[in-house]
């Protein structure tokens, strides 16, 4: 449970809010890569933490992540032209650089130095594993990208996606951190058939799993260890890595030559997040069909949502429910996105009622409740600056019972 | 008129509000039975008094209504499973039965379930109808023993509709026999939609006198029409405590045979700006109805013109009621097709609340004004701790609206009481 108070400081990340300054502090997921095929291709809108933003890439191949809205009379960048290395504006020329300078202005009479008194707020971006990230905060914090596998890969080994959820980003990351709904939200078999061993995956044998977690310099790593066959048992170990990425443990084969899937969940608005999904495999190209379930769904073209979603009840069919699965709701992304967005945009935290299996989100809720508040009393919250404190991978392996938990999260680091 | 501050009273139902504790102790209209035909169907979402529900029928066949989220980490129980006596969330396997109790906790090692409650309210099967209780246990009131509710099937229709505005002008539409024949009146006889010819006595006579006898459930009360030199129509109406309306049904409208039928609603708040308009009647005497006549298929209550799923009109406040001004000029006074489809539209238009510090109101709604004083006395009593008007009542029980052409120097309460109420006539005052 947190204070009405509390779940406001983690929720808002607008500018100036607590939450929001925090989170500036990192390099953040903005689009995929491939929405920017080539340079002076179209540009694409794009919305963080309540700020309205265009993405372009210029002539050169360089990443430009600019205001919405032109500083002039206030118009849309995004019917911009993008042309010879900068964003024209359509409605009287004015054209910006992918710093925010303003580099033409052919309203004006040609003697005239208004453009060197004009710039228009503009956000380092860099190509990373795939995605666009994007850096929103004090320049002389920006810490190094972060090292996640997925950016050591070349691009035939991983998958990246995005899409919209609608609810507030918190309770992405909520869902991402909790090992225990796997077994029930994408629970494959009917109640009768859960009692069969035959029918019995690692996670549905035991369905009440213990859970450690671990503070680290990356976040933290959590266990979820479940009883298996022979005094052994079944863990799986997530990492949560700051600000809000997770790695899902699963996968076969040895660690190495494992595919590796997880998600980030990055603040549009206070009401609404962005989903990125990652998949990879250091040892070898993805098949076709490999990767993050949400990277297979089907989303509108324009605003990114899943075509089944709250304004069909996510396509939810009672009979399979009661013969099927456990939701009767298709793919494991929209289940997810189902039952976080029917908690209300932003979660009532003041009347919910958290068991052990909680204790991830407690862990997390505590970090950003701590940052809220050192930026709050003008001290640095904690980030981590370093780009290899994220070589990480997730856990998932049936050990011996007298392995230790600590003994657990020592398979976590990569290449250690 | 009202001031600002009474309007908000009377009008607003949330959970802690004077009005919405006071309709708490009421049983009230939650379901039609047939969205819960079976054990372990599918659950229903249920909005009511700005509470979010959901209800479901466990294999037991008992009904339970439960707050909508799960008090684990507040997912919705609608999502969920309703299997083997409880209704589960999805997220987690949290199990629930129709007393809101925590069964089973599948993912925590070490339970806790026995601290655990979710939000749950009684329901009960009558006529049709799930009703709900959201009132405290300790004053719960007897069962909703309407004359409908004891009719065989076949001598009944129920059906629902949500209206866009709030519930206190959708029900004072309802207790205001004035606007009928204006509201519903057809230009000439037999143009083939629902309405009021001409020709019946409802049209034909006068502007009506209104008589208010307010009893323990509420109060009865009567329109006076003069028709022609001697006689009068009158028609006898119910109000029942605190949003219940009995309207007679016999004299056949157009044309048609009389009947031994009354008709009604209920205008049961979904918030502070929707309501659920409830539309039963029924044959009190031999006749069965037909199946079109119970399900109202056809009129604006009914299918096609109410989706049978979500009780939207098809008609509405965004396309306008679908009004046709073609219509208007020749047909119909409204050119809205549609008895409660009318209703609707001038309910809606007032503003979702209507503002009664601005309205100016005459002898003919002198009904509507009652009904104000007893719904606000209510509000007012309940505050003081005690039970407000027909919560315990059952006198309503065998009550009856009844409508009648007769002599017009015979005093009406002398022809229309012993048929209003075919057991004890309660006193009035």
């Amino acid at each position: 449970m947190l204070s009405q108070q509390d779940n406001e400081l983690i929720t808002r990340t607008a500018p100036g809010t607590p939450m929001g300054e925090y989170l500036r502090r990192f390099w953040i997921p903005a689009l995929l890569t491939r929405e920017l095929p080539e340079p002076d291709c179209p540009p694409v809108r794009v919305k963080i933490m309540s700020e309205e933003l265009v993405a372009f890439r210029d002539t050169n191949g360089d990443v430009g992540l600019v205001d919405n809205y032109c500083p002039h009379r206030r118009a849309s960048l995004f019917f911009g032209r993008n042309e010879e290395c900068g964003i024209r504006c359509v409605y009287h020329g004015w054209k910006f650089d992918i710093n925010g300078d303003c580099v033409d202005m052919p309203s004006e009479p040609a003697e005239s130095n208004f453009k060197e008194k004009v710039k228009i707020k503009a956000y380092p971006a860099r190509d990373w594993g795939g995605f666009i990230w994007a850096y929103m905060g004090p320049a002389e914090l920006m810490p190094e990208l972060p090292e996640v596998g997925y950016a050591a890969v070349p691009e035939s080994h991983r998958r990246v996606s995005r899409r919209v959820q609608e609810s507030n980003f918190v309770q992405g990351i909520e869902g991402g951190i909790d090992s225990s709904h796997i077994s029930y939200l994408h629970f494959g078999l009917t109640p009768t058939k859960r009692d069969d061993p035959a029918n019995q995956s690692l996670s549905n044998r035991d369905g009440a799993p213990h859970f450690t977690v671990k503070t680290t310099d990356y976040g933290f790593v959590y266990g979820a260890n479940r009883e298996a066959e022979d005094d052994k048992y079944y863990w799986r170990l997530t990492p949560f890595m700051l600000p809000f990425f997770t790695i899902i443990p699963g996968g076969t084969g040895s660690p190495d030559e494992r595919t590796y899937s997880g998600h980030g969940w990055v603040p549009m608005d206070d009401d609404n997040c962005w989903m990125f999904t990652y998949s990879w495999n250091a040892s070898r190209p993805l098949r076709e069909d490999e990767g993050h379930s949400a990277s297979f769904l089907d989303l509108e073209p324009r605003t990114m949502r899943s075509v089944v979603n709250k304004d069909n009840d996510y396509g939810i069919d009672r009979e399979v429910q009661r013969t099927q699965t456990f939701t009767g709701i298709k793919d494991i992304s929209v289940q997810d996105a189902s039952i976080q967005e029917s908690m209300g945009a932003i979660c009532d935290r003041t009347k919910e009622h958290l068991g052990t299996s909680d204790a991830p989100i407690i862990a997390m809720r505590r970090i950003f409740l701590k940052a809220c508040r050192d930026i709050m009393e003008g001290e640095e919250p904690v980030v981590p600056r370093d780009g290899a404190t994220f070589r990480v991978r997730s856990v998932a392996e049936v050990l011996d019972k007298s392995v230790t938990f600590d003994e657990t999260t020592e398979r976590v680091p990569v290449g250690v | 008129m009202l001031t600002r501050e009474e309007n908000e009273q009377v009008t607003r139902v949330g959970p802690g509000s004077p009005m919405g504790e006071a309709l708490r102790r009421y049983w009230l209209p939650a379901l039609l039975r047939r969205e819960l035909p079976e054990p372990d169907c599918t659950p229903v979402r249920l909005r009511m008094l700005g509470e979010d529900l959901v209800a479901f029928r466990d294999t037991n066949g008992d009904i339970g209504v439960l707050d909508e989220q799960c008090p684990h980490r507040l997912a919705s129980l609608w999502l969920g499973r309703n299997e083997e006596a409880g209704l589960r969330c999805v997220y987690h396997g949290w199990k629930f039965d129709v007393h809101g109790n925590c069964v089973e906790q599948m993912n925590e090692p070490v339970n806790f379930k026995e601290k655990i409650k979710v939000k749950s309210y009684a329901a009960v099967e009558m006529g049709d109808v799930i009703w709900v209780y959201m009132g405290p246990a300790d004053k719960k009131p007897p069962l909703p023993n309407f004359e409908y509710t004891r009719v065989p099937e076949s001598h009944r229709g129920v059906t629902k509709v949500i209206q866009e505005c709030n519930w206190l002008q959708a029900l004072e539409g309802g207790i205001d026999s004035s606007h009928a024949p204006i509201l519903h009146r057809q230009l000439k006889e037999n143009v083939g939609s629902e309405g009021i010819q001409p020709s019946t006595p409802f049209v034909r006579g006068g502007a009506p006198t209104l008589e208010v006898d307010v009893t323990d459930y509420g109060y009865r009360y009567t329109g006076i029409r003069p028709l022609g030199e001697a006689e009068q129509y009158v028609r006898g109406y119910h109000f029942i405590m605190p949003f219940t309306q009995l309207r007679p049904q016999q004299i056949g409208r157009a044309g048609a045979p009389d009947k031994e039928m009354v008709a009604g609603h209920h205008w049961v708040p979904i918030d502070d700006h929707n309501v659920m308009v409830w539309n039963f009647h029924y044959s009190f005497g031999a006749g069965e109805m037909s199946e079109k006549e119970r399900t109202m298929e056809g009129t604006a209550n009914g299918w096609p013109n109410v989706d049978q799923v979500t009780f939207r009109a098809v008609g509405n406040i965004r396309n306008d009621w679908l009004i046709n001004r073609e219509v208007q000029r020749t047909e119909t006074f409204t050119g809205i097709t549609g008895i409660n489809a009318q209703d609707r539209a001038v309910q809606e238009s007032m503003g979702v609340i209507v503002d009664r510090s601005r309205e100016h109101l005459g002898p003919a709604d002198s009904a509507v004004i009652a009904m104000r004083k007893l719904v606000m006395e209510a509000a007012r009593t309940v505050a003081e701790g005690d039970d407000p008007r027909g919560a315990h009542s059952t006198t309503y029980h065998t009550a009856r609206a009844i409508e009648k052409v007769f002599d017009r120097n015979i005093p009406w309460r002398e022809v229309l009481l012993p048929e209003m109420y075919p057991e004890d006539v309660p006193t009035a005052g």
